[in-house]
């Protein structure tokens, strides 16, 4: 039966080449427009998913992870005495104005985190220089992926940020912001000094540790009784920043309503391609029934090609959706591809080339065996 | 194994076996009210092993529509058709699928092979189709192949053999599954005289020397030499069979 649906759809080669062709750029679609989705929601939710911190602290009424109300330290000396609180620490983000090699300014986003120790969010990919530096005055750590953005591409380079001095100490490699701003990593004092209308003792968000054995699900219900604070767990928290920007910015609905079409076009080829061929060979599938071939042995004959059409195309699809992985990756564009975005989108293939079968399968179903002598 | 010259040898009149088929006052009505045609009407024949029954008729006058319902491919406004020993003219199409593929193979005017498959991979299909428990459907695409002397010729596609060729291709389909009826819708009328003539031979060496039944319309009256008896057809009615002592 294989056989059969292989050489009935090998016969005519264009046509085979077609519907190959329209399940690949289908599943190229899919995978391309989904895992654009994906890397860009993993970039908004990058920082939180690099933290190492059971709990994110945060003003009860934030709605976005970057626009976050600055609270002061007395609130975050509550939240580090909270019992179950083995340690807290202390993150100022906010936007500043970086003074550019030209003489422009561009807004950045600060991120301001404690360097004493071994903190629960600090850069990571670093290329170049030495992240323990951070905790000089006026050290900052930009990436090297913004170079188009800051035209930095050395340690040492010095400018200033709110016309106050900054040093790059080090440099990561992928470290992108959601928002067009570049992520600039300071210690908090360096960043509240950028930052001086926030106040000198200004906090955004308080990261926890919680004691060994302790349920952070437990801590986190006593922090959310200390007044307008908002405690997550970190997935939580990766999770409501994805949620914001995805129902905000339309994103999602964008990526998704482009992979919908894609499969949409798919089913269009695909079903036509079989149509076609099973007009073609009408009478000779006429000829199965009239012979005593049952109707689910020609039905599984035209599944059979769908799914030859599904198999490669999706298999063409997929490394089709590779080479545009690395071609927008040098657009600094993530697509995120990963095992089981492939596994959805092998099983969306095959339903599309079932569904996409159905219209073939109904005419033979219809078929009368009678025809075969009808002239 | 060569088809016999059996042109000049007419077989004797059919053994008194039992007979493979029966239709028994057979009729067909296509439509209802006004648009009734009545394409058949009370027609009875026996099917006997080793016959071949040529139906003749002018056009129109229900052939094609006999030997539908004779291999179970229409269903008739009235009358029996017995198969295996019962009435199975009220059976549905859930039933007979089976009945046809063990007791019919059929062929066509326009062969109706598969173009992109080879003779043997079209004759191996239909014996799995029929059956998909068959053993080795290939080996046994390969004999018949052999037997309709297209052993040479097992890779081709039909686009690369003759007409006569292809038919042998579809006799050998046919033969698939060993069914005792062979039925052929004027098989040879996309042939040419020699061809054609040959093609009868084949027929006729299958019903001599393998028992089959062979039932074919035809309009050609020079295949009549081959038959065991002719079956006139008028107006939806047998009105002779000719050749026939019983
Ligand atoms: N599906 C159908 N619906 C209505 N009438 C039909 C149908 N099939 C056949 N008929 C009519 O039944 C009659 C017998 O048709 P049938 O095809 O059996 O004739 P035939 O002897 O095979 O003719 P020919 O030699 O032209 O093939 C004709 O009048 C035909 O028009
Ligand atoms: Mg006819």
């Amino acid at each position: 039966m294989w056989t059969l649906a292989r050489k009935l759809l090998l016969h005519d080669r264009l046509r085979f080449a077609v519907a190959i062709a329209g399940v690949s750029v289908s599943v190229m679609l899919v995978l391309v427009q989904v895992g654009l989705y994906f890397g860009f929601m993993d970039t908004a939710s990058s920082l939180i998913d690099a933290s190492s911190a059971d709990l994110w602290v945060g003003k009860a009424g934030n709605e976005s992870f970057e626009f976050a109300s600055p609270f002061d330290e007395r609130t975050y000396y509550k939240v580090a005495s909270t019992p179950g609180v083995e340690h807290a620490e202390r993150v100022l983000m906010n936007f500043a104005q970086f003074k550019l090699a030209d003489g422009g300014d561009l807004g950045v986003q600060i991120v301001g985190i404690e360097t004493t120790g071994l903190p629960m969010l600090a850069p990571w990919h670093v290329i170049a220089g030495d992240v323990k530096r951070l905790a000089e005055p006026g050290a900052i750590v930009v990436d090297r992926t913004e170079y188009s953005k800051l035209k930095i591409d050395h340690v040492g380079h010095t400018t200033e940020v709110s016309g106050v001095r900054a040093e790059v100490v080090a440099m990561t490699k992928g470290i992108r912001s959601f928002t067009t701003s570049p992520i600039v990593f300071t210690d908090l004092r360096t960043a509240r000094s950028y930052m001086p209308t926030l106040g000198s003792d200004a906090v955004t968000y308080v990261l926890v540790k919680v004691k060994p054995g302790v349920s952070p699900l437990v801590v986190k219900a006593q922090i959310d009784q200390l007044p307008h604070l908002a405690a997550y767990t970190t997935h939580e928290m990766s999770e409501r920043t994805r949620n914001y920007w995805s129902t905000r910015t339309g994103v999602g609905a964008g990526f998704f309503t482009t992979a919908i079409l894609g499969v949409i076009v798919g089913f269009v080829v695909v079903g036509q391609i079989l149509y076609s061929g099973t007009l073609q060979y009408i009478r000779e599938y006429g000829t199965l029934k009239a012979m005593g071939a049952r109707n689910s042995m020609v039905v599984r004959v035209i599944l059979a090609q769908a799914m030859i059409s599904a198999a490669l195309g999706f298999v063409v699809g997929g490394v089709l959706a590779f080479g545009m992985q690395a071609a927008m990756a040098k657009a600094n564009l993530t697509v995120a591809l990963f095992p089981s975005l492939y596994g959805v989108t092998l099983v969306v293939t095959i339903a599309m080339c079932s569904f996409a079968a159905l219209l073939s399968i109904v005419k033979v179903l219809r078929l009368d065996p009678a025809s075969v002598f009808k002239g | 194994m060569n088809a016999l010259a059996l042109s000049d040898t007419l077989p004797g009149i059919a053994p008194a076996s039992a007979p493979l088929a029966r239709l028994v006052e057979t009729g067909k009505v296509y439509g209802t009210g006004e648009n009734a045609v009545t394409a058949l009407a009370g027609a009875s024949l026996d099917i006997l092993p080793g016959q071949v029954t040529l139906i003749e008729g002018p056009s129109g006058s229900g052939k094609t529509t006999l030997i539908s319902i004779l291999g179970l491919l229409l269903r008739p406004t009235s009358g029996q058709v017995w198969i295996e020993g019962r009435d199975v003219s009220r059976l549905g199409e859930r039933d007979l699928p089976g009945l046809r593929a063990r007791n019919f193979g059929f062929v066509f005017q326009g062969f109706n092979l598969f173009p992109a498959l080879t003779a043997l991979d079209n004759v191996a299909m239909a014996i799995q189709m029929k059956d998909p428990t068959a053993k080795n459907p290939r080996g046994e695409a390969r004999r018949l192949l052999e037997m309709v002397d297209l052993g040479s010729r097992v890779d081709h596609l039909p686009a690369d053999l003759s007409g006569g060729q292809k038919q042998r291709v579809a006799i050998a389909r046919a033969l698939g599954g060993n069914p005792p009826i062979l039925v052929g819708d004027e098989p040879t009328a996309a042939l040419d005289t020699k061809t054609a003539l040959s093609v009868m031979e084949l027929l006729r060496d299958l019903a001599t020397n393998r028992g089959r039944a062979v039932v074919v319309v035809t309009h050609d009256p020079r295949l009549e030499k081959y038959a065991d008896r002719v079956v006139k057809v008028e107006d939806g009615r047998v009105v002779s069979i000719s050749g026939e002592n019983v």
